[in-house]
């Protein structure tokens, strides 16, 4: 029975460690969110001036930022993606339908469980930003809202971390009789891929391809929370918490992988342009694209050291295009 | 009685086309291209049950097939910018003809018979004009080209029958030029359109999508039984501003888009892949998501299923829809819920072509 046990293992060339990745990387990330949510709104609560709220606001934010690349769980299922954060958003959905509950002073900001059914645009890290820092006509009733968003993060917050511990229980019995979500193990490791590729794929496109948009036209406006000033510092997170899951997720040798995340790190450190707003600026401009081009480096170094040894490869349908 | 000569003419063609029909070949329900584990690209036959009755080598990556109607014969049709396309004996295992596409044209991956299976259509590109056209193959003839037709756009994709025995091709509005790969060279004016044409090749209707969203690039359709067809869509354009990548057409000129979740639009890069209409349902895979999303008759979004990497989607006579995905599993779709069927040691490729039953 043993060796029935040990055999199968030897035939692998490579394996994730499912289970550290779950105690080491995101079941604590969660445990951080749900308190930082809940410390946001007790203190809106409180006190739901700008002044008051925005430290919360960035613990909260950074909490969420260090988990924003784990897609699958509980937060999939309970469709909230984009309840918590609402980007890129290019048509500023957040801003109309922000305009739209201002203009009327939409009294659904008092009655949780309605609000809960309001534009996802408005309900999210993205939607309080705007109210801690954009002026607000109506500053009595930006209060409110910034409460009701505040409250709302925390109970979202709340059912993902609650429910977070029996979806582990799914990924740690992949493969045993009755689990239909994971029905091998290679499937639980291969939604641990998928976030980090995906992850470090959104890194390179999104937070950072976006503001740089191209040379003849750089878009800052367009970088991820800039009116909070924390686009680098979104950079920053994500490459940290996408290195904690590559190094947690397998024992690989993983030199060129640390290689270029250290690489990374270093360059983020020194842009010494919080917001990224010098996209526009040539001689800034190089600086942020050549840490795009060290984001690469890592998306390189991933396949090469963890989804190739771990025989998770590209979609083959889903690189075609056709 | 047949003369001497009926028999040695008719002893020469069954030697050269295939005279078995599908039911003799272990039932299979679909055909699907597939990569297996050594490389070999292959041409599979699936059942209902998602058991794999033959298999047969291709010399190149596959797109779709063209599935005659009664006889085991079915063409696979390169990929764009592919020119040749390889006519298969499906009970023998041989491939016992290769197309070429006249000069200066490419094939797009798919193509269709006629209702009595004398006739192949292929959509192909006139990459001197970037003009969409439709090919005519005579198949009682060796498949000699016989004639063609304007597909009515530009960059026409898959050609399908329709229960009434016109056809239905999607004009994907992309014009593309080998010399530059698969570059878009007309992303700022493109339109695509969805043409209705009757057995003849006129057209007797067309729909284009709507000038605000004219980066939606119709790619992929499939009829139900009362002639309804699902189109699946490909966003040209931010992949955070997609439009609806679904839409129903009735006739009329018209696409109706469906109602989608935007949690799950956001998640699909853009991107539908293939799409079917099995009894009272419609499905759409889009595999950069890992996602495929069923439809009701209002065109309303019913459920999401996760499935990574899936593409293949096809109706069955018992009005399910057999699913594929690029690790080799085999699904079905019933109303909205999902069952694992098969698990093959090869990966399927983008379609699934159904057969006659």
């Amino acid at each position: 029975m043993r060796l029935a046990l040990i055999l199968p293992l030897l035939a692998v060339p490579a394996f994730a460690d499912v289970n550290r990745t779950l105690e080491h990387h995101i079941l604590p990330g969660h445990i951080t969110l749900g308190a930082a949510t809940a410390e946001l709104a007790s203190i809106a609560k409180a006190d739901c001036t700008p002044d008051a709220v925005r430290p919360a606001f960035h613990t909260a934010y950074d909490a969420w930022i260090g988990l924003s690349h784990i897609h699958f769980g509980p937060l999939e299922d309970q469709a909230l993606t984009l309840a918590m954060s609402f980007w890129p958003d290019p048509k500023d959905r957040t801003g109309k339908a922000l305009t739209r509950l201002t203009a009327i002073a939409d009294p659904i900001v008092d009655q949780m469980d309605a609000f809960n059914d309001v534009s996802a645009a408005a309900q999210g890290f993205t939607a309080l930003e705007r109210l801690l820092y954009d002026a607000q006509p109506d500053a009595d009733y930006a209060c409110r809202l910034t409460q009701a968003i505040a409250i709302g993060l925390a109970s979202k917050s709340k059912t993902i971390v609650d429910d977070w511990p029996a979806f582990a229980d799914l990924m740690r019995t992949a493969g045993e009789e009755g689990n239909t979500r994971f029905q091998s193990d290679i499937e639980a490791q291969r939604v641990l891929y998928t976030s980090l590729s995906t992850g470090l794929k959104f890194l390179h496109d999104q937070r950072l391809g976006r503001p740089l948009g191209t040379f003849d036209r750089p878009r800052p406006r367009r970088a991820e929370a800039r009116r909070s000033v924390r686009s680098l510092r979104h950079i920053q997170l994500s490459l940290a918490a996408l290195e904690d899951l590559a190094t947690t997720m397998t024992d690989i040798d993983l030199t060129k992988t640390r290689a270029a995340f250290a690489d990374a790190r270093k360059r983020a450190k020194a842009l010494d342009d919080p917001a990224l707003q010098g996209v526009a600026d040539p001689a800034q401009r190089f600086r942020v694209e050549v840490l795009q081009q060290t984001v690469r480096a890592i998306q390189i170094a991933v396949i090469e050291e963890i989804g190739n040894p771990l025989g998770i490869t590209g979609g083959f349908n889903a690189l075609d295009g056709d | 009685m047949p003369s001497r000569r009926s028999f040695l003419a008719g002893l020469t063609s069954a030697s050269l086309t295939p005279t078995l029909s599908w039911a003799d070949v272990g039932n299979p329900i679909a055909l699907s291209a597939a990569l297996r584990p050594d490389g070999q690209h292959v041409l599979v036959g699936l059942t209902a049950q998602g058991d794999i009755t033959f298999q047969i080598p291709l010399p190149a990556r596959g797109h779709a097939a063209a599935a005659h109607p009664h006889v085991t014969e079915a063409v696979a049709i390169a990929r764009r910018p592919g020119s040749f396309a390889k006519v298969i004996d499906c009970a023998q295992g041989d491939v016992i003809q290769t197309l070429h596409a006249p000069t200066g044209r490419h094939f797009y991956g798919h193509g269709a018979f006629s209702a009595d299976g004398t006739l192949l259509f292929t959509p192909e590109n006139d990459m001197a004009t970037g003009q969409g056209v439709i090919g005519i193959w005579d198949r009682s003839v060796g498949y000699r080209r016989l004639d063609e037709f304007m597909s009515g756009g530009i960059g026409p994709h898959e050609i399908l029958r329709l229960p009434n025995g016109s056809f239905a091709v999607a004009n994907g509005g992309i014009r593309t030029h080998p010399s530059t790969g698969r570059d878009k060279l007309n992303l700022d004016t493109m339109r695509s359109n969805l043409a209705v044409f009757d057995a003849n090749g006129t057209m007797i209707d067309m729909a284009e999508v709507p000038s605000a969203t004219h980066q939606n690039s119709l790619r992929h359709i499939s009829a139900a039984t009362d002639g309804t067809l699902v189109c699946g869509f490909q966003w040209q354009g931010d992949p955070f501003d997609a439009p609806p990548l679904v839409a129903f057409y009735s006739g009329n000129g018209t696409l109706r888009p469906a109602q989608m979740n935007e949690n799950d639009l956001r998640q699909l890069d853009g991107y539908i892949g293939s799409v079917s209409a099995y009894g009272t349902h419609f499905a759409a895979s889009s595999p950069r998501g890992g996602k495929t999303l069923t439809f009701d008759q209002a065109g309303e979004q019913t459920n999401v299923l996760k499935v990574t990497d899936v593409c293949g989607l096809c109706a069955t006579a018992s009005k399910t829809c057999l699913m594929t995905d690029g690790l080799g599993h085999v699904h079905s779709l019933s109303g909205t819920g999902l069952t694992r069927l098969a698990n093959h040691n090869l990966a399927f490729d983008n379609h699934l072509v159904g057969l006659p039953s």
